[in-house]
């Protein structure tokens, strides 16, 4: 067993220093494409920072007053379920200060100043309504309504605040899966392209293999290492790329003004760690489907 | 130890290589391929190591149907045969020492066994001071000794050799069927297509004679017609 794995190892090695020019290409693809792939999730993460008060079809929210009392928060929410052919009263939900807190953390992730300011007590809850009806002159009246109940400090509408953002996010989602797509593709064909080309410069000592009676899989293993390896490095790359495009938006980020909004765009270490992850099992996917097909599809040669 | 019963070989839709084909070679047995080029001999060699299967009828190597044995089988057949070919095919980037290491290395034999055989069978061919030596920087006989280690250091049942002395002055085809004549006096079975006549007339072992395809003759102690 020792034999065939370090047999394995040794002819991966060589033939990865082999083929260099073709085994940079398709590395250089996979990390381009990987980084592209890393960029959507951070991309669509710093949205969804924007977006997470939003989620839920909500078109409005109340927000209460960090001193309002039981009673106050008590007429806000009957006045809301006050009106059931206007708003969805089974969707209806109110942040308590804990919940609205938690969720403040993750808007304002890139904005420690802003964050500092705010404290489980000083935070202000939240009511979060969702509309029945798409009559948006209907909904601002009756956001009008409640700006003047005791207790309300303001009432925010989706309208105002994020529908541009939620198209820019779709467009930019949209624009950005397309391209990872397609360069996957592309990678993926690169690696299929070069280990073809390593099977066929080694032609000889496949059919030599064969008559001797090495096993399929045992002539097979190296050659889908090889494209393994070529994926995964291309892992590696991207991870090094994505680190550098956040760190670089990080500090970015932090030099605008605090309460512009650009601060949630921050995405935190966990998230980061986490696509970094994605990003190097995609990686050893794409450099193992190439090869595969590749080793499965030439070994009669 | 090798039986065909039948066997009909067509490639395409009528390029018939051989039809209805029968002989058995006992273990032990030393047996000549003979015929004019395209009168199927290669074809048959190459439908025992199962680089061919056949259209019709059995083929049994080593008591196994190799007709119908499953592709995942028949490395392991092929490990019960030693291929000795023209044009040799050795790897020329690898020494001799190596070539023949190969065909231990790829069957997942540890370094300790490679390290006792190898250096064995090059002293049986006689190249065992040239073991570092690239396939360039030796001579076609030389060459086919290499071949030749390489095709007997995993032992095996059956030699199959395919115009061995095909590339070769008669000085040296005779050294190479020594060799051969040696390794079948181990025991190991040879198979061997030739159109060499002189190899054939001097050795006067068992002859089978191919003609387009069919069996015409098959004599023992016979001489090339």
């Amino acid at each position: 067993m020792m034999a065939r794995i370090e047999y394995a190892l040794r002819e991966t090695w060589a033939s990865f220093r082999r083929n260099l020019t073709l085994t940079m290409a398709a590395v250089l693809t996979s990390a381009i494409a990987l980084l592209l792939v890393g960029t959507t999730f951070l991309i669509q993460r710093a949205f969804e920072n924007l977006l997470v008060q939003w989620r839920g079809d909500v078109a409005m929210i109340v927000f209460v007053r960090s001193d309002a009392s039981p009673e106050q928060i008590a007429l806000i929410d009957g006045t809301l379920r006050a009106a059931p052919s206007v708003i969805d009263v089974d969707k209806l939900r109110y942040f308590d200060k804990a919940e609205s807190y938690a969720e403040a953390q993750r808007i304002f992730v890139g904005d420690p100043v802003t964050l500092s300011l705010l404290t489980p007590e000083t935070i202000p809850t939240q009511f979060k309504v969702v509309p029945l009806t798409q009559d948006t002159d209907l909904v601002r009246s009756l956001a009008d309504q409640y700006r003047t109940l005791p207790g309300v400090e303001a009432v925010a509408l989706a309208e105002d605040e994020f529908e541009i953002i939620s198209t820019l996010s779709a467009f930019v989602r949209t624009v950005t899966l397309i391209m990872s797509l397609v360069l996957l593709g592309v990678a993926i064909g690169l690696i299929w392209s070069t280990i073809r080309t390593a099977m066929f410069a080694r032609r000889r000592e496949i059919e030599v293999m064969k008559l001797v009676g090495a096993t399929n899989w045992f002539i097979r293993i190296p050659f889908m290492l090889e494209g393994l390896l070529q994926g995964l490095i291309g892992g590696v790359a991207s991870c090094a790329g994505v680190w550098v495009l956040n760190s670089a938006w990080t500090s970015g980020v932090a030099a605008f003004k605090p309460g512009t909004g650009i601060s949630s765009l921050v995405v935190p270490s966990g998230y980061l760690s986490g696509v970094m992850l994605i990003l190097l099992l995609l990686g050893a996917i794409i450099g193992a489907i190439g090869s595969a097909i590749a080793a499965s599809r030439f070994l009669d040669v | 130890m090798i039986k065909l019963d039948g066997v009909t070989k067509v490639y395409g839709t009528d390029t018939v290589a051989v039809e209805g084909v029968s002989f058995d070679v006992a273990k032990g047995d030393f047996v000549f391929l003979v015929g004019p080029s395209g009168s199927g001999k290669s074809t048959l060699l190459r439908l025992m190591s199962r680089e061919e299967v056949a259209t019709e009828g059995d083929v049994w190597v080593a008591g196994r149907n190799v007709s119908d044995m499953p592709p995942s089988r028949v490395p392991f057949l092929r490990r019960s045969l030693g291929n000795i070919f023209q044009d040799y095919k050795l790897l020329l980037n690898k020494t001799v020492f190596e070539n023949v290491a190969f065909a231990l290395e790829v069957i997942g034999k540890p370094r300790h066994v490679i390290n006792e055989q190898v250096p064995f069978v090059l002293e049986l061919v006689g190249l065992q001071d040239k073991s570092e030596r690239l396939p360039n920087q030796l001579s076609g006989g030389e060459q086919q000794r290499v071949s030749i280690a390489r095709a007997f250091v995993n032992r095996p049942l059956i030699m199959l050799a395919d115009e061995p002395t095909g590339n070769l002055d008669p000085a040296t085809s005779e050294g190479i069927m020594g060799l051969l004549q040696a390794i079948n006096e181990t025991g190991t079975t040879v198979m061997m297509a030739t159109h060499d006549h002189r190899v054939v007339n001097a050795m006067r072992r068992r002859v089978v004679q191919l003609d387009r395809g069919a069996v015409v003759r098959d004599q023992e102690r016979g001489v090339y017609e």
